[in-house]
């Protein structure tokens, strides 16, 4: 009855969206950062890679809006072309972790007991350990790189993933749709994949926003250890990295990265949230 | 008074019946824990319905009705299904998991309570309903033309625009016909009806209710009603069955069941049916509450409840007694020497 009476409402709504200022807000640095981050490279001179050494460490200035590096390279069009590694990086990494979090939650939620319990321990060892010190390891085991920090990421960012939806498709199974659809034969793979997981994945897209901004974070600092992208990368963390020696002298080569990164990590963080408000009116007055 | 014209119109002759489906001493038990002991919610009984026979269930809520039916097709994971059911020549309870699927929808559907939970609400109308055929392979544009022609037979409107929708832009009696097409489309030939009416409306429960009784007519479908509405029973079915606490108390055909009831516990039953023109404060219960199955009592279950029991009841266990035709009834006060029967005995009221 409930879906009856509020159906032309969350119509009403799909046309409309009401966004607040502040809702706007955040969906324009989204937005203008993936613009960024697709097209922005596209634009940039062919310098960026190469280094000058006669114009390095340069303040901010009408050529070099932000400055240029130790190496002489300009930093504003360096943090462009890191913005397509970082960002694609981090949907890569959250992809990934996603499709083993959806395919090992929906085997513990349609197999046999034991199965379940046996992945849910394992989900609770992966809870236990810190994430970004065991990628670290993984990373560093298989060779410092970008690929290495992405793999390794993918496969220690699951278990919140995994445990969640299995929570919720159990939740699911006892819904009675699913007991209708049941008793007209269909299989149980196919109760799970058709009826149960579709109907469960919403909570994974309010997820998934806020991951990726997680994740940007987490790639970042992996770089700026030393086991993620390397040095002539204009990923992020690694630019930090190779510029941290000339913090005192020339801030800009630190700073702008960093900048970077926290703006992006919580511009989509602040999307998970408001997509979280906005499915749950009852959060909305906050 | 729709529920009487309905039954002028659509009762098929009283002829001999090919029996369709035939039970024989099922009982249901729940485990208690993962290895706990067995609560036997249904008690060893035996039943048996004929091809396009409409079979009414009736029964408190607790009796066993529900898990005598979800047992027909196997349903409840943890149950522990003993005794025989035999569908056709086959025997259900003997059947694997996956076999018992292939009977499911084809053969043995099952419509539920609430139509408005019981659809996916992310799929559309016409993937639901021909779920049940492309699932058997059938082909996409098949199935999609059966499902339309399904839903032409039920009454939904313009079908054809409408498979395409979500069940969410249906009302409650259309998704009640959405169901009823879901579990039609696969032909089968005992429909399993458990409260199919309680969460709809007075209106729209006579119009569901219609509509099964054509269907059911048109396409020699059994239908097992499962209910506590005695007012649709009455209506729609030819015969009546009556649980108590897990066991059949009663079965005969309807009108004389409800002209004789000869179980205590049947008449207790008819007697509680509020009536217009009575006074609402004459309003009659059966004293006392059905026991709990881990707790039923010795001899008849029913016997501390009802005001006819005698020294026997609490001591004996009444066997299912055959009285006159297809009528049968478990109470000790029907199972006493030819020349001594009570005064309510069917013979001679």
């Amino acid at each position: 009855m409930s879906q009856v009476i509020t159906a032309p409402v969350a119509a009403a709504s799909r046309r409309k969206f009401n966004f607040s200022a502040f809702e706007y807000f955040v969906l324009t640095l989204v937005v203008l950062l993936l613009a960024i981050a697709i097209f922005g490279p596209l634009f940039a001179p062919a310098s960026v890679f190469k280094s000058d050494i006669g114009n390095s460490l340069m303040p901010p200035n009408a050529a070099n809006w932000l400055g240029t590096d130790d190496q002489g390279r300009d930093v504003f069009w360096r943090l462009i072309v890191g913005a397509r590694t970082t960002l694609l990086s981090s949907f890569l990494v959250v992809t990934l972790y996603s499709l083993i979090g959806v395919a090992l939650a929906t085997i513990a939620a349609a197999g046999p007991r034991w199965l379940d319990e046996a992945l849910m321990r394992l989900t609770d060892i992966g809870l236990a350990l810190p994430g970004m010190i065991v990628a670290l390891g993984f990373a560093a085991a298989m060779g410092p790189s970008l690929q290495s920090a992405i793999i390794a990421m993918a496969i220690t960012g699951w278990p919140i993933t995994a445990r969640l939806l299995r929570g919720i498709m159990r939740q699911t199974i006892e819904l009675p749709f699913v007991a209708g659809a049941q008793v007209l034969g269909v299989s149980k793979w196919r109760l799970m994949t058709k009826h149960i997981l579709p109907n469960s994945l919403d909570v994974l897209v309010v997820k998934w926003a806020g991951d990726i901004g997680t994740t940007v974070l987490v790639l970042a600092s992996l770089s700026f250890i030393g086991v993620g992208a390397q040095p002539p990368s204009a990923e992020w963390g690694a630019t930090i990295a190779s510029a941290r020696g000339y913090v005192s002298s020339a801030w800009w080569t630190v700073v702008a990265p960093g900048a970077a990164v926290a703006i992006t990590s919580i511009a989509f963080g602040l999307l998970g949230d408001m997509i979280q408000i906005r499915r749950n009116p009852s959060l909305r007055e906050n | 008074m729709a529920a009487v014209q309905r039954e002028e119109r659509n009762m098929p002759e009283t002829a001999p019946m090919k029996t369709l489906v035939s039970v024989e001493k099922l009982r249901v038990e729940m485990p208690l824990g993962a290895k706990g002991a067995g609560v036997p919610i249904v008690d060893g009984i035996d039943f048996s319905i004929g091809v396009g026979e409409r079979v009414a269930l009736v029964g408190e809520s607790g009796s066993g009705k529900s898990v005598t039916a979800r047992a027909l097709m196997r349903l409840d994971r943890y149950a522990r299904v003993s005794g025989r059911i035999d569908f056709n020549g086959t025997d259900l309870v003997k059947l694997s998991e996956r076999e018992i699927s292939r009977y499911r929808g084809n053969e043995i559907a099952m419509v539920f309570q609430d139509p408005m939970s019981y659809l996916d609400p992310l799929m559309t109308i016409g993937d639901q309903v021909a779920e049940t055929l492309r699932i058997r392979g059938v082909g996409k544009a098949e199935a999609r033309k059966r499902a339309l022609s399904v839903l032409d037979e039920l009454g939904v409107d313009k079908a054809a625009e409408r498979l395409n929708s979500h069940p969410h832009e249906f009302s409650g009696g259309m998704r009640q016909r959405v169901v009823l097409a879901m579990a039609l489309i696969g032909e089968p030939r005992l429909l399993i009806a458990d409260e199919p009416t309680t969460a709809l409306d007075v209106r729209i429960q006579d119009q569901v209710l219609d509509l099964l009784d054509d269907v059911s007519a048109r396409r020699g479908l059994a239908v097992l009603f499962i209910t506590h509405d005695l007012g649709v029973v009455a209506g729609f079915a030819e015969r009546v069955m009556v649980m108590y606490s897990g066991r059949l108390a009663e079965d005969g055909e309807v009108e004389n069941v409800f002209a004789r009831p000869l179980h205590p516990y049947t008449q207790g039953l008819i007697k509680a049916v509020p009536r217009i023109d009575q006074d609402l404060d004459k309003l009659y219960a059966i004293p006392g509450a059905p026991p709990a199955p881990i707790a039923r009592p010795g001899g008849c279950a029913f016997h501390p409840r009802c005001s006819q029991s005698f020294a026997r009841c609490s001591a004996e266990l009444p066997r299912l007694l055959t009285v006159g035709q297809g009528a049968r009834v478990a109470c000790h006060l029907h199972d006493r020497p030819a020349n001594d029967r009570p005064v309510n005995d069917r013979k001679e009221g």
